[in-house]
């Protein structure tokens, strides 16, 4: 008897609750577009005492690196001297932050200041005008004669500057002075023979030539493109295939695999390196465990803080064949800042960036991270109490006669993509060069 | 038809609300990815129509395609044949072992366990030998050097290491399925048949699988699914290296929609997915209500 009201009351009380559970999803995704909209009117009217918000989403997460302290401490100068101005940051790490951003621009909804990669990898944010142009922001205060010349072209389209660099570096052979002399290798290899020669003496020690990460296929096409630039007898081999001047199946590029494929056979690189991240892959070196790592100037301060510190030299990938030219390197011109065409607060924003680009490689040199820096910096290394590393690595920055770009920075991503799982294939099995070409231009071509 | 004896009202608004978010998050998208399907679209500038050639280039133009489908079905076809191994071992546990309960918690643990913890687990057993890979040192300290192997870079075993893993770990849920289903059966049927005579393995043969087929086809639909969707795993433990060796169809979607920026193909070979999905399930449950008639 009691059952039956009962029932109708459970059932009622579970009803409500279902359409309340319902209401609560509605109401937060409409609040969610509450806030957007009431953003939009504040941003409308420039009153300097509106309270702005601006996102900030980077890609430095460690706090224990120099650029964590850098960017902390100008987003705090700046709010304490803007109070109205409040910067939120959105702290991703870059293979997230990368994913994360593409999924925003897919619905529009870029960030205020985001981070995007130079030249191929932001044209499509370039092309779908997600990014704003900053030319006024480059214009104020003197920013543009900061930057290196002719570094800001890897991100201009038409003549337009879409985004500013957080460094400009190369790429280096770092090698651990120790475990050269184990080997008794006297001096650092400046051609290839040589270069496989220490290889081959080093391995006869037991002791693992060269360290890398190449699950992270970047890894192993970073150096690939070294002995590209090299065979290729100097800069501009994709550049040129593009053009429609070259193919891959030219003779240097096959030979840069040829030889890319004697490291590999001379046992050249860790057990199962393809099965090895970045990071321990970098860790390798840095353990003292191999003597040489091919990887951009950006870990110098890395390598410095680790337990090989002090031990570790570095030179240039040594010309093969007579070809090629030591003073040719990879460049790897850094990520770079950029702001949404659709910011709500695009002037407040543009203000904020030329502060903080400005002020940046003075903080990043206090900071010792002023090797690969992309703009020019007062201060000299040594009385700044930087290593003799740094010091060494920013002199080879002086002899930089000209470069390429990475694989991924110059074709289109699907190309890219076969490339970096081609050049992977490498590491695992012997494979006939002229296939190895013949993949690279069916994807080039499928994909123009 | 109307056993619940309740107005069709409020029939509705009970069902209601699980339908509309069940379309909304379910048809909608696999209809929506379809649609992304026909363009040429790199997930940022504006799509272009191109009709079916996602399609055509999947089938007749991608080198990777056809080898991720068909490691995608041998792993499909590896979880199903082993809930028969599950059935038994739930058996055997339900007759020989007295307090069962604890030791099928205990098979159970893995599946608990989020797949990126059991993927880096596995990684540092299968490690090469430099890396301090345990399953090697293993091998080793037994003698048996030449047995030893880098499990997840050579292209030849490293899928096969994959599936090892999956199977390991998903082991104890079919088991549990299996287990728990053994227990619900009605003692007294099998207390008539032992008056019978049939006792033992003849009272599992003619009692407990008929009894147990709608719960097997369970584990086996669901194995079968979850394996076609395998992803997590793969991305962890290899992310579908080296050089697409372990591609499965989910993560060369992946790559395709996300790292190769070709939204439009990856929506493609979702829609392949869901379309194999689909025609599967359809043909397990035919085979299966079959089977229960002929048993029934």
């Amino acid at each position: 008897m009691v059952q039956k009201p009962l029932r109708k009351t459970l059932s009622i009380l579970m009803a409500g609750a279902l359409t309340l559970s319902l209401a609560a999803c509605g109401s937060g995704a409409k609040s969610d577009s509450g806030t957007d909209s009431s953003n939009a009117s504040s941003g409308g009217d420039k009153a300097s005492d509106k309270k702005v918000t601006i996102t900030f989403q980077n890609i430095y997460p460690d706090p224990t690196t120099p650029t964590y302290k850098t960017l902390h401490t100008l987003v705090e100068e700046y709010e304490k001297a803007n109070p109205n101005i409040h910067i939120e940051l959105d702290t991703l790490n870059t293979d997230q932050q990368k994913m994360k951003l593409k999924t925003q621009a897919a619905s529009k909804e870029v960030p205020d200041i985001t981070i995007v990669n130079p030249s191929a990898q932001m044209k499509p944010f370039v092309d779908a005008k997600l990014l704003a142009p900053l030319n006024d922001v480059i214009d104020k205060n003197g920013l543009k004669d900061t930057y290196q010349a002719g570094l800001l072209d890897n991100y201009s389209f038409d003549g337009n500057v879409y985004a500013l660099p957080d460094g400009n570096n190369i790429e280096v052979v770092y090698y651990n002075k120790d475990l050269f002399k184990q080997a008794g290798i006297e001096k650092v290899p400046t051609t290839f023979d040589e270069f496989l020669a220490d290889v081959k003496a080093l391995k006869a020690k037991g002791i693992t030539p060269l360290a890398i990460g190449e699950k992270d296929s970047w890894t192993g096409s970073f150096l690939f493109m070294n002995m590209l630039l090299r065979t290729n007898g100097g800069p501009g081999f994709l550049k040129d295939v593009v053009d429609g001047k070259k193919k891959f199946d030219d003779p240097a590029f096959i030979e840069a695999v040829d030889r890319f494929q004697d490291l590999v056979q001379a046992g050249a690189f860790p057990d199962g390196a393809t099965s090895i991240d970045a990071n321990a892959g970098g860790n390798i070196f840095k353990s003292g465990k191999a003597a040489m790592w091919v990887i951009g100037t950006w870990e110098t301060g890395a390598i410095d803080a680790s337990s090989v510190a002090g031990k570790v030299g570095a030179f240039q990938f040594p010309t093969i064949n007579g070809k090629g030219n030591l003073n040719d390197f990879m460049l790897a011109p850094g990520s770079g800042f950029a702001i949404s065409a659709n910011s709500e607060h695009l002037q407040e924003t543009k203000d904020f960036l030329n502060y903080f680009t400005l002020n940046f490689p003075k903080k990043q040199f206090e900071n010792k991270n002023a090797v690969g820096l992309g703009q020019k910096v007062e201060g000299d290394l040594k009385s700044g109490g930087y290593s003799d590393l740094a010091i060494e690595v920013a002199g080879l920055f002086n002899n930089i006669k000209g470069g390429d770009l990475a694989f991924d920075n110059t074709m289109n991503p699907a190309t890219a993509q076969v490339h970096l799982s081609s050049i992977q294939n490498l590491f695992v099995q012997k494979t006939d060069s002229k296939q190895v070409a013949e993949e690279h231009q069916a994807a080039f071509e499928a994909n123009k | 038809m109307n056993v619940l004896k309740v107005p069709g009202r409020t029939i509705a608004v009970f069902v209601l609300p699980c339908l509309l978010l069940y379309v909304c998050l379910v048809f909608v998208p696999i209809l929506v990815s379809f649609y992304t399907g026909l363009l040429s679209w790199d997930g940022i500038a504006s799509a272009k129509f191109i009709g079916l050639d996602n399609f055509k280039n999947m089938f007749y133009h991608d080198p990777v395609f056809w080898p991720s489908v068909r490691r995608t079905l041998v792993y499909a076809v590896a979880s199903m044949l082993e809930i028969p191994l599950c059935l038994l071992m739930a058996i055997l546990l339900n007759r020989y072992v007295r307090r069962a309960n604890s030791l099928v918690s205990i098979y159970f643990t893995p599946v608990i366990l989020s797949v990126v913890i059991i993927g880096q687990l596995w990684k540092t057993i299968y490690n090469p030998t430099s890396m301090g890979g345990m399953l090697n040192g293993v091998l080793i300290s037994l003698g048996l050097p030449s047995w030893a192997h880098n499990w997840l870079t050579e292209p030849n075993i490293a899928m096969f290491c994959l599936y090892f893993v999956s199977l390991w770990q998903y082991f104890g849920y079919h088991l549990l399925i299996q287990f728990t289903g053994i227990q619900n059966l009605p003692s007294e049927i099998y207390e008539a048949a032992k008056i019978d005579g049939a006792d033992g393995f003849k009272a599992d043969r003619y009692i407990t699988l008929p009894l147990i087929v709608p719960i097997f086809k369970i584990s086996v639909v669901l194995a079968f699914i979850g394996s076609l969707q395998a992803f997590d795993l793969v991305m962890v433990m290899t992310g579908g290296g080296p050089a697409h060796a372990t591609d499965v169809i989910s993560t060369h979607m992946y790559n395709s929609s996300f790292l190769s920026m070709k939204y439009g193909y990856g929506s493609a070979i979702a829609t392949f997915l869901v379309i194999v999905c689909l025609i599967f399930t359809v043909i397990i449950n035919l085979i299966f209500s079959r089977i229960e008639k002929k048993v029934g």
